[in-house]
């Protein structure tokens, strides 16, 4: 297999060559931004981030601790405070609440990280430090007999620079 | 006063060049502006060691008055959290793009300020190291925590907004620091190499990370709203006349913002002076944080006639002497300073030329952080000082011991800040670079 990184200007220019580069059948891309653009994302047509589903589960892991740990340890020792029920669930709505933000927070940035850097599939050959300015990159994995042809495409949609990447 | 119309920068490298700018070798001037921090945090500590050999008698706190300027501090620092949240995640979900150039530092700010808040109510309980009382462990007794308590809801509030702070925190500044790495080529690209957990800007991670912060943002939002009210329940649920009041938690979350915002003020003016950052923070950002002030400066000052009016409608005679010495009592002076500095003083930015003078910003920001301590002090020490019964009034005078914690309370934030501003971008680069671009695809 081999890389060819085209360099852009502008997240417009970026989707451009996506498009070009999927409708000519080459999926097997990576591009380096130095912002989040929707419009790059969508591009890609993903499938929703996991990072969400983790945030969720974080949640109700969290309201549900927060209650079943405030009643299990009430009537651990039973102790009558200021008239009130031992379970008093209004007053233990705030330690569930808290809990279930505490939760979700920890667990999305857990799955950020897994997701998203420690565990990530993205390629990192042809990146430069200009990508974290205000360059765009675009790598192309192809066969070694289509480089020309993916040389081609980048060029035509407005590459500034297109080489072939080395390693 | 600051022309609406500052020069911008034209292009993403002058937002890497300028913003990373910042973090270049010290100057002379920087280098005596921490280490003077850090003597004044050692003063503090000293004044610490010592209340922890002799006890909680060298303090100025006694009865009636056993919650002083320690407490006072304690609800400051967490107010002033707040901005931090409140442009970082509020107006992200409300997509107000001007927040872009100030978020970082006031994320900073937010989780400086909320470590500092976490430090009074250990230097209040005296015996520090038995804080862990509060937390629900195993123990030989077989006893857990009171959980009905609104103080041991505060160690759960204020736990969980200090630890989603830090996280909000660095999952924003991530992109930033792989920036850094790539252009700072000093010992400090290999921390960067390190801290930027490999961030290559692909779209993969992008995807991830924009849920990430849309997703902390919604969890933030409120979490920022519950901990003051949290906080201001610790009075409310009492019975002390002048703290027991349903207004209590809208009027702190409102003075918290309102705190937070000066503060945001106070710090950014002279950073934006001394590291050029004009380009950056612009007298539109200051306009729009001035407006801020304005609703909730409203807010505030209508939240103490509230409490004046509501204390003469009851007709309760210890809710009336309880208002009525706060105004003409022992502590008038303290009532009046923070009436002034938080009603009176905010109503020039009103006007749009008071909000784009800088100058006139800065002192305004200044006087609300002493207005807005003196708000607790008021709160907590006269209620105290004047409950029921009159043979247990008594007057609360600080010590140096606590004055001197104070001090270095603000020694402290500062210098963790002006630490943060060499090591990090005070400014999300990737963030006001975003909004260049859907400039330029807009025209």
């Amino acid at each position: 297999m081999a890389s060819v990184l085209g360099v852009l200007k502008s997240p417009a220019e970026t989707v451009g060559v996506i498009h070009s580069l999927r409708g000519a059948g080459f999926d097997d891309l990576e591009v380096f931004s130095p912002i989040p653009s929707h419009e790059i994302e969508h591009a890609f047509n993903p499938a929703p981030s996991g990072v969400r589903l983790w945030t969720l589960i974080g949640g109700l892991t969290g309201v549900t601790l927060g209650y079943l740990m405030t009643i299990w340890m009430s009537y651990d020792w039973e102790l009558v405070i200021a008239g009130k029920p031992f379970a008093s669930i209004p007053a233990y709505t705030v330690i569930a609440f808290e809990l279930t933000i505490l939760f979700g927070g920890a667990l999305t940035v857990g799955a950020l990280l897994v997701y998203g850097l420690l565990l990530p599939k993205q390629k990192s050959r042809g990146y430069r430090p200009s990508f974290s300015v205000g360059d765009f990159g675009c790598v192309v994995e192809c066969q070694a007999d289509q480089i020309p042809r993916v040389q081609e495409l980048l060029e035509s949609a407005g590459c500034s620079e297109v080489r072939v990447v080395e390693g | 006063m600051a022309a609406i119309t500052d020069p911008v920068p034209t292009s993403p490298e002058d937002y890497n060049e300028g913003i990373l700018a910042v973090l270049a070798p010290p100057s002379p001037i920087y280098v005596v502006a921490v280490l003077t921090m850090m003597g004044l945090v050692g003063a503090g500590a000293a004044a610490l060691a010592y209340q922890t050999y002799a006890g909680m008698g060298v303090t100025g706190l006694m009865h009636p008055v056993m919650w002083g300027v320690y407490i006072t501090t304690f609800v400051f620092w967490v107010g002033i959290a707040h901005a931090g949240t409140l442009i970082s995640a509020i107006l992200y979900l409300f997509r107000a793009k001007w927040r872009n150039a100030i978020n970082r530092g006031a994320e900073a700010m937010t989780v400086f300020s909320v470590i500092t808040a976490g430090l009074f109510p250990l230097i209040h309980i005296g015996r520090l190291w038995k804080f862990y009382f509060m937390l629900p462990y195993p123990n030989q007794r077989g006893l857990w925590t009171n959980f009905k308590s609104p103080l041991e809801w505060d160690v759960f509030a204020v736990g969980t907004y200090t630890i989603i702070s830090i996280l909000f925190f660095a999952v924003g500044l991530i992109p930033d620091i792989a920036a850094a790495r790539d252009r700072i080529t000093d010992w400090r690209r290999h921390l960067y190499g390190v801290l930027a957990l490999g961030w290559r800007g692909t779209a993969e991670q992008w995807r991830h990370h924009s849920r990430a912060v849309l997703h902390l943002s919604g969890l933030a939002t409120p979490l920022v709203l519950s901990v003051h009210s949290v906080v201001s329940w610790d009075f409310a649920m009492s019975l002390v006349p002048g703290w027991h009041t349903t207004i209590f938690a809208p009027y702190f979350v409102a003075g918290a913002i309102f705190s937070g915002m000066a503060m945001v003020i106070t710090v950014l003016v002279p950073v934006r002076k001394a590291f050029s950052l004009e380009r950056f923070i612009r007298a539109e950002h200051f306009d729009n944080m001035g407006k801020f002030i304005v609703l909730t400066s409203t807010i505030v000052g209508y939240a103490y006639a509230v409490e004046y009016f509501m204390a003469w409608y009851s007709a309760n005679p210890y809710e009336q002497m309880s208002f009525w010495h706060r105004a003409f009592g022992d502590y008038w002076w303290a009532t009046w300073i923070m009436i002034t500095c938080n009603v009176i003083v905010p109503l020039p930015l009103w006007l749009k030329r008071f909000r784009l003078n800088i100058t006139w910003m800065w002192c305004t920001s200044i006087l609300i952080n002493i207005g807005m301590w003196f708000e607790r002090f008021v709160i907590i020490t006269t209620g105290l000082s004047h409950e029921y019964d009159p043979a247990a009034w008594g007057y609360y005078t600080p010590s140096w011991v606590e004055l001197t914690i104070l001090v270095a309370s603000f020694a402290h934030f500062f210098m963790w800040f002006l630490l943060f501003l060499r090591m990090f971008p005070v400014i999300a680069i990737q963030e006001v670079k975003e909004e260049q671009y859907e400039h330029a695809e807009a025209h």
